[in-house]
């Protein structure tokens, strides 16, 4: 036992007292947070306003069309966009709404250009415009069917960059705007009954979970990207941690000496005991500081005026975090450690490697899923399914907190996993350790296995 | 053999890797406060006989005891063991990676840190305390290495080839702290191929070959077991004596005396007492010893 602790105390300090450690615990946050705003910041270059011509024989629908651009492109002219707007922004829930929201607020502008089609025929119009655009006095232009009242009526638009869909959605709505407005007056109803006809309703989303409570979608959908992400990086640094020390010791022969002086399954546990605490300390800081940041942003904003709700992250959430972050750590270590004991050097460990790391990603791309419905019954087997668990549980947790006995059911079978693993590991190394100069087959590493 | 006396007893140990077998049927005894050589060519089981008294791995058949006691991880830390092969955390400072070897074997950290400064001082390292592995030169690291074999105060101490690669300043420095540590009266097992060395250094040898004991016992008995049927003779007259095939096999004439391999079953005594009968006048008679490495040679040769 006081073995097995100088072990874990010699591998907690050699992970914790470096600088990587540091470095990685403060770039963590600055890189999530550059995650989640620099999309926001692509959308709000503002690309080049759009010249486009309108051309319309009954003169009533341009008109409309211009004053609904015009309507459109208000927000970004008027004010820009403020930080806080656009860690908002990018808070929405799918990215085609995303998208949108970031059309809204930093839309694509359109400079309506005068064009005289009187007495022209409608070839005669194309041809002019398309040539303007060849000589780049003009974007895009849009032709306005003198029938835009029949049902087969067809606007013909044109343009240099027809791919820029910000800009299309944009015209689109402004066209539809312009044409049923348009349909309401030849009804006879009043401007101003019109407008208030066509006032936007108010549209905010709540999702209920099974117990009947409020939830907001938007921060479960980042805490749990976040938090999978957490997951999925610790896990992998950590694993590859241990595998490159166990390969270190290995090539270096200090196994012998460490076998001559403790167990080798005290020194494997310690190992992974050591290892996983910086983890854990790792972790914990990167939690608190994101609990803390949560709060004080929260308070700010709330002063502010705003009211945003954020997953309730309970206490009990986070202890299951930890749990869930331990079982993955046990297991995908444990893996590591068998690898780091089979190979001669690390970059031989790296190609088994990848086998731990596609389940992680497996798990990462799951808990994505799992978000949008967490009681689907993929959700289910994934969250309790060993080696994925780890990451999609947390997951689901946060999304909508199973029953019980599902929670229990997960921890038990990869406390399970873990201990199969452990038992393995534990008996490739006792023997791997020692096996200098070659890499070793599979049917060996059987043989270490039965090995008494 | 005084029973008290023995530190490590080794009795009837096989060990067998899969249908290999690396040591088979071993047995000896080593004294305490004595240097015993372990002998043999690579391959021929030492390692193996090694890593099962260090406690890395168990024995198939037979039984080794420490001290009077089976093997255990207790043992382990009365052991320090320098393997053949060994190395050191690349990364690590010097000093830390001396305590935590000397962590595992159940030294306190201030203990071990007022050995550490203390053997860093006695090898002229001082300077170095603070510094990486990739720093120091080969030299230097064995030395480090050779520290961290001792800084539990091990009452057994067993050095796998100790002097390969070392330069012959540094095994002058080894041989004396080697030397040292004999006269605290600690018991050092000492691995090696290097027969010159051995003679040096040891009391007791055992020479084992192809997984087996080929010989045992003090230097003195090796030897006398080997030596006596060579005699150097230098001498005038007695003559006939010299021809009588009954005494004599051979004769090897050197520059100012003989080389005489006596005939089995001949006495060195009967031969002296007959030239003297026979009025020859002896300058020189002496059972030679042969080397160690003549022995080794024959014996690993002959089997």
């Amino acid at each position: 036992m006081k073995k097995f602790l100088a072990v874990v105390k010699h591998e907690y300090k050699k992970i914790v007292l470096k600088w990587s450690f540091l470095l990685v615990t403060l770039l963590f946050p600055v890189l999530s947070a550059a995650f989640a705003v620099v999309p926001a910041l692509l959308f709000s270059i503002k690309s080049e306003p759009t010249r486009i011509a309108l051309v319309d024989e009954t003169k009533r629908i341009a008109p409309r069309i211009r004053e609904n651009l015009a309507l459109e492109k208000t927000p970004s002219e008027e004010k820009q966009p403020t930080a806080e707007e656009l860690v908002k922004n990018s808070t929405a829930t799918s990215p085609d709404e995303q998208m949108k929201r970031a059309a809204e607020q930093f839309g694509a502008t359109f400079n309506v250009v005068e064009y005289d089609a009187a007495a022209k025929s409608l070839d005669q119009i194309k041809r002019e415009l398309t040539g303007k655009i060849i000589g780049k006095e003009l974007d895009a232009y849009l032709i306005v069917p003198s029938d835009y009242e029949a049902e087969n009526a067809k606007f013909e638009f044109f343009s240099r960059k027809a791919g820029d869909y910000v800009a299309n959605s944009q015209l689109e709505r402004a066209i539809n705007g312009a044409v049923r407005s348009q349909r309401l007056a030849d009804a006879n109803i009043s401007e101003d009954r019109l407008k208030d006809l066509s006032r936007n309703v108010d549209f905010t989303k709540t999702a209920i979970s099974e117990k009947g409570d409020e939830k907001n979608t938007e921060g479960v959908f980042i805490a749990s990207f976040v938090i999978s992400m957490m997951l999925y990086i610790t896990l992998m640094i950590y694993g590859q941690q241990i595998m490159s020390a166990v390969v270190e010791e290995k090539e270096t022969r200090i196994a012998e000496i460490l076998f001559s002086s403790a167990k080798p399954f005290e020194l494997m546990m310690g190992k992974l005991v050591g290892v996983g605490l910086a983890g854990l300390t790792q972790l914990a800081i990167w939690i608190t500081s994101a609990l803390l940041l949560v709060g004080v942003g929260l308070a700010n904003l709330s002063a502010a005026g705003v009211n945003i709700s954020v997953p309730d992250i309970t206490p009990l959430t986070v202890v299951y975090f930890f749990i869930f972050f331990l079982l993955g750590f046990f297991i995908y270590a444990t893996i590591y450690a068998l690898i780091g004991s089979m190979v001669t050097t690390v970059q031989e460990g790296g190609q088994f490697a990848l086998l731990p790391i596609m389940f992680l990603v497996a798990g990462f791309i799951i808990s994505t899923n799992i978000v949008r419905d967490p009681n689907s019954s993929l959700a289910f087997w994934a969250s309790i399914a060993p080696f994925l668990a780890p990451i999609t549980m947390p997951v689901r947790i946060l999304a909508e907190t199973p029953p019980f006995w599902q929670i229990a059911l997960s921890i038990l079978l990869n406390g399970a996993t873990i201990g199969f693993l452990v038992w393995l590991a534990a008996r490739v190394y006792r023997v791997g350790m020692l096996m200098y100069g070659k890499r070793a087959t599979i049917p060996e590493v059987f043989k270490w296995i039965r090995q008494k | 053999m005084n029973e008290q006396q023995v530190t490590l007893r080794v009795e009837d140990v096989t060990k067998r890797y899969g249908g290999f077998t690396a040591v088979e049927d071993l047995s000896f005894n080593v004294r305490a406060g004595k240097v015993f050589g372990f002998l043999g060519p690579n391959g021929a089981g030492k390692t193996t006989t090694i890593r099962m008294i260090v406690g890395i791995t168990a024995p198939d058949e037979g039984r080794i005891e420490l001290f009077g006691q089976r093997i255990s991880p207790e043992t382990q830390d009365k052991i320090g063991y320098l393997p053949e092969e060994r190395g050191l955390y690349k990364k690590m400072k010097i000093f830390e990676q001396l305590r935590y070897f000397a962590a595992l074997k159940g030294v306190s950290q201030k203990l071990a840190d007022e050995r550490i400064d203390f053997w860093l001082e006695r090898m002229n390292l001082s300077d170095w305390k603070k510094k990486k592995t990739t720093d120091l030169s080969k030299g230097m690291s064995q030395k480090i290495q050779f520290i961290s074999t001792v800084l539990h105060d091990p009452d057994l101490l067993i050095l796998d080839e100790p002097f390969s690669g070392l330069d012959p300043v540094n095994v002058e420095f080894m041989i004396e702290a080697v030397a040292e540590l004999k006269a605290q009266h600690k018991t050092i097992i000492f691995s090696t191929h290097l027969m010159e060395t051995a003679e040096r250094l040891c009391d007791d040898i055992i020479l084992i070959n192809k997984s087996r004991k080929v010989i045992g016992g003090s230097l003195r008995e090796v030897k006398q077991s080997f030596g006596k049927n060579l005699i150097a003779l230098r001498s005038e007259g007695g003559g006939a004596v010299l021809e009588d095939r009954s005494l004599i096999a051979k004769i090897t004439e050197h520059a100012d005396e003989r080389e005489i391999e006596l005939a089995a079953n001949a006495d060195a005594q009967i031969l002296l007492k007959k030239l003297i009968d026979n009025g020859a006048t002896i300058s020189k008679f002496e059972q030679v010893e042969p080397s160690l490495n003549d022995i080794f040679i024959e014996k690993v040769k002959g089997i």
